[in-house]
């Protein structure tokens, strides 16, 4: 699996135009320079090769320098995967804290105003922009109120409350699309599991509404959910790109997109090579999550 | 009433000159010394090592930290920086008098043996971008503490210039020898300036403080700390600065120049860049083999629209690659005026008198896609139809050195000698350089070897306007715009003064 994803990456990275040697001598027209850079690089070997040698060196686990920086691959991701792990957990709790309510609510009140306000909001989060709901939130809560900072990035763990406020509006900017999704498939699941026998036979068992939710429609709604949040968990860590970009965060995000476009290749490989690491841990996660919700899966 | 284009171009220049005054500079005695000045750029920094830099922000933090030999005033003109003073006794031969008493941050001497050391370094470095810029200094010797002596291969009147920049800083050989590559990222105690580095947390901030023991007593620096933050996008960048976050912004978009000229809370300064915009024609593939038909192209491209519609005035037409505040701009050469008769005729003389077909590569943001609509408009109207192809900044960068193009787009940054915004572009050059045209003219090879042999500044003047006279006609590269770089700071900020090379020097500003 892992090997596809490299091998596809290096293709893909390799064949396309554009060259790290030319954009990062672009105000230099010293041809010399760029090529004893290149040899130093090992850039002037064939593909193949050099698609062996990275190998090669991964196998040993060394993901190899940055071509621009000239260090280490993994102390590059290293020092930017706080700001995004932050912001990823940060935005999961806000999303599961808004859409756990909306879809219970929707789900129960189905078919009423209600449930029409919640999915109207659900829609409105996954048809708004990211971009669009960042430059908005700025402006209302950065630039008029002045409550929040408009960009940059403080380390709550270090620097406690002004941490927190400088990631509430980027988390809330992916957490209200999140939100959405996460609200729109429980509220089917939900809906759905509603419609059980089971769920009738426990009602005609007189026992309450609220307990009946808790204890037999939210357990078997929950599955398609935490599958749900499991991948969204994978892709917010690398991928919340937009939303560092908008609020000037730090984190790994910025780091791939500035690395593809200035085609640093061991940077962009190492980074997807973990991005795919990280997928594959949360959907192991997802699947003992499972184990623990629906004991018909636990594994024996 | 009209404007010429005659009176348009000259009316701008003078409007250069005087845009260039600056915020208000108040007598030294008022100025209050302390605050840290938070900077928002649109990039990252790459590396803090002058001798490795390729990128145009690298120089904003240099200018701050390091020091060059020699300096630029307002006019472009050349003023002692480290070097006190400068002779030369035969045109293949500088040497500078260095001032004495300069300490660099880790406190070790500024001498010449470091002066030395510097220019070594850059010239066998292997990762060294500055090869190029000193490939002319055969040697440099130390004549005495404070003295050096560079031997030349040939005359060169441009490379007191070159030295204002990059390749004029002097590093710290002990901070090099004990560093080495660390320097890139950690810079402290590497300069003489009137900042010191203090820490870098990449796409976070780098900060520097005051140099408390800067040896040009004059003057500042105020500041006690300057915070440089990287903010990509244009739009919450301008918005961090009117929320009172930041208090410097490197570049205004010509978009948003009316607003925040409107905006009482922010002070925004008009600063002429060196910079030439344009588009390179590959003499080698068709149809641009023809000169006729690239004059063609010429004559049916409205640069006054352009200017207007797609900059916003934030700008001026270009002659040709010299800008409007340098020495050498001939104000005398107009631009190339639209004529679409003439146009028509071009493409009869070139043998495509019913029209022609051509791809145009650019760079994929919007302003360059704006720019490449319009002219696609203006060039239909003479019947040329021309397809847009975009591309990333790494692939423009490569398609153009390996000249894998028909009309590309291209922009440098411009130098402070004119020779740094010529030379290398149009001289003959066999394999990859920045001549990606692959022009070859005797006649322009002989005028710019002249222009670097020769040193007086009357002289080199007569010689670029011959060379922009036979750009215009040979057409290498069809000159659109020299841009303004739009400052904004706000109210707090007095004392900056802008240097027409676009480069930001706080050694003399305060807050309020």
């Amino acid at each position: 699996m892992l090997l596809l994803v490299t091998g596809g990456v290096f293709l893909l990275l390799h064949l396309t135009p554009g060259d790290p040697i030319d954009a990062m001598m672009a105000e230099s027209g010293d041809a010399t320079a760029r090529e004893s850079l290149r040899r130093e690089l090992g850039l002037d070997r064939p593909i193949a090769v050099q698609y062996v040698v990275w190998m090669g060196r991964l196998l040993r686990g060394d993901l190899g320098r940055s071509i621009r920086n000239g260090e280490p691959v993994i102390e590059n991701v290293s020092r930017r995967i706080r700001p995004s792990l932050e912001l990823a957990l940060l935005a999961m709790t806000i999303a599961i804290l808004v859409a756990f309510p909306v879809a219970l609510v929707s789900a129960v009140r189905h078919n009423t105003a209600v449930d029409r306000l919640g999915t109207s909001f659900a829609l409105l989060g996954i048809c708004l922009p990211n971009f669009l709901l960042a430059l908005l939130l700025i402006f209302v809560f950065g630039v008029t109120l002045r409550w929040l900072p408009i960009s940059g990035y403080a380390d709550p763990l270090d620097e406690g409350w002004s941490g927190v406020r400088s990631l509430v509006l980027p988390a809330v900017t992916l957490g209200l699309a999140l939100a959405a999704v996460i609200m729109r498939t429980l509220r089917s699941s939900l809906l759905e599991a509603l419609g059980e026998d089971y769920v009738r036979t426990a009602r005609a068992k007189g026992l309450s509404e609220g307990l009946v939710i808790r204890s037999h429609v939210l357990r078997n709604a929950l599955i398609p959910v935490v599958t749900v949040v499991g991948l969204q968990l994978g892709t917010l860590i690398g991928g919340a790109v937009i939303t560092e970009y908008v609020f000037a965060l730090p984190g790994v995000g910025r780091l791939v997109v500035d690395a593809v476009f200035a085609r640093d290749y061991p940077l962009v490989q190492g980074v997807i090579l973990l991005i795919a690491l990280a997928f594959i841990v949360s959907n192991l996660l997802v699947d003992v999550l499972y184990g623990w919700i629906d004991p018909r899966i636990r594994i024996r | 009433m009209t404007l010429s284009r005659r009176d348009f171009v000259t009316s701008s220049a003078a409007a250069a000159t005087a845009a260039v005054v600056g915020l208000p500079r108040t007598a030294a005695a008022q100025a209050k010394k302390g605050g840290t000045l938070r900077v928002g750029f649109y990039i990252e920094a790459a590396t803090m090592d002058p001798h490795l830099s390729g990128s145009k922000v690298d120089r904003q933090v240099y200018h701050n930290i390091y020091e060059p030999l020699v300096t630029l005033d307002v006019k472009l003109g050349i003023k002692p920086g480290l070097a006190e003073s400068w002779t030369q006794p035969d045109p293949k031969t500088l040497v500078f008098k260095l001032r004495r008493g300069v300490k660099f941050h880790d406190g070790t001497d500024f001498n010449a043996e470091a002066a030395k050391f510097n220019f070594d370094r850059m010239k066998t470095e292997p990762k060294s971008i500055r090869k190029g810029e000193v490939a002319n200094i055969e040697s440099v010797e130390v004549v005495d503490a404070s003295t050096i002596k560079l031997n030349l291969k040939k005359p060169d009147a441009s490379l007191l210039a070159t030295l204002t920049d990059r390749a004029g800083m002097m590093i710290s050989p002990k901070v090099v020898q004990e560093r080495g590559v660390e320097l890139g990222r950690n810079a402290k105690g590497a300069g003489t300036g009137p900042f010191e580095f203090v820490e870098w947390i990449k796409d976070d901030h780098l900060l520097i403080k005051r140099n408390e023991q800067y040896w040009n007593k004059q003057g500042g620096p105020y500041l006690e700390r300057i915070r440089y933050r990287p903010i990509p996008d244009d739009t919450v960048k301008l918005q961090s600065l009117q929320s009172g976050e930041i208090d410097v912004i490197d570049y205004v978009q010509p978009r948003d120049v009316a607003a925040v000229k409107a905006d009482k809370n922010i002070t925004e300064l008009d600063v002429p860049s060196l910079a030439a915009f344009a588009y390179q024609l590959n003499f080698g593939r068709a149809p641009f083999n023809v000169k006729a038909i690239r004059q063609a192209v010429a004559h049916a491209i409205d640069l006054e629209q352009i200017v207007k519609g797609v900059w916003l005035n934030v700008g001026y037409p270009a002659n040709g690659p010299i800008p409007p505040m340098s020495w050498a701009y001939d104000k005398s050469i107009s631009p190339i005026r639209r004529d679409i008769a003439k146009a028509k005729a071009k493409m009869a003389e070139g043998g495509k008198p019913g029209g022609f077909e051509f791809t145009m590569t650019t760079n994929n943001i919007p302003l360059s896609v704006q720019e490449a609509e319009v002219i696609q408009a203006q060039l239909r109207e003479a019947g040329i139809t021309m397809k847009i192809k975009l591309v990333d900044a790494s692939t423009l960068i490569s398609d153009g050195n390996a000249k894998n193009f028909e009309m590309i787009s291209f922009q440098w940054s411009g130098r402070p000698d004119p020779d740094g915004n010529i030379y290398q572009f149009f001289r003959t050059t066999p394999g990859t350089s920045f001549n990606w045209s692959g022009i070859s003219n005797e006649k322009l090879d002989a005028l710019l070897d002249r222009s670097r042999e020769v040193s007086s500044q009357a002289e080199r003047k007569k010689i670029f306007s011959d060379v922009t006279r036979i750009l215009q006609d040979e057409l290498p590269m069809v000159f659109i715009i020299h841009p303004i770089e739009p400052k904004a700071f706000s109210q707090r900020v007095q004392g900056y003064e802008p240097i027409p090379d676009g480069m930001m020097r706080f050694k003399d500003v305060w807050l309020k």
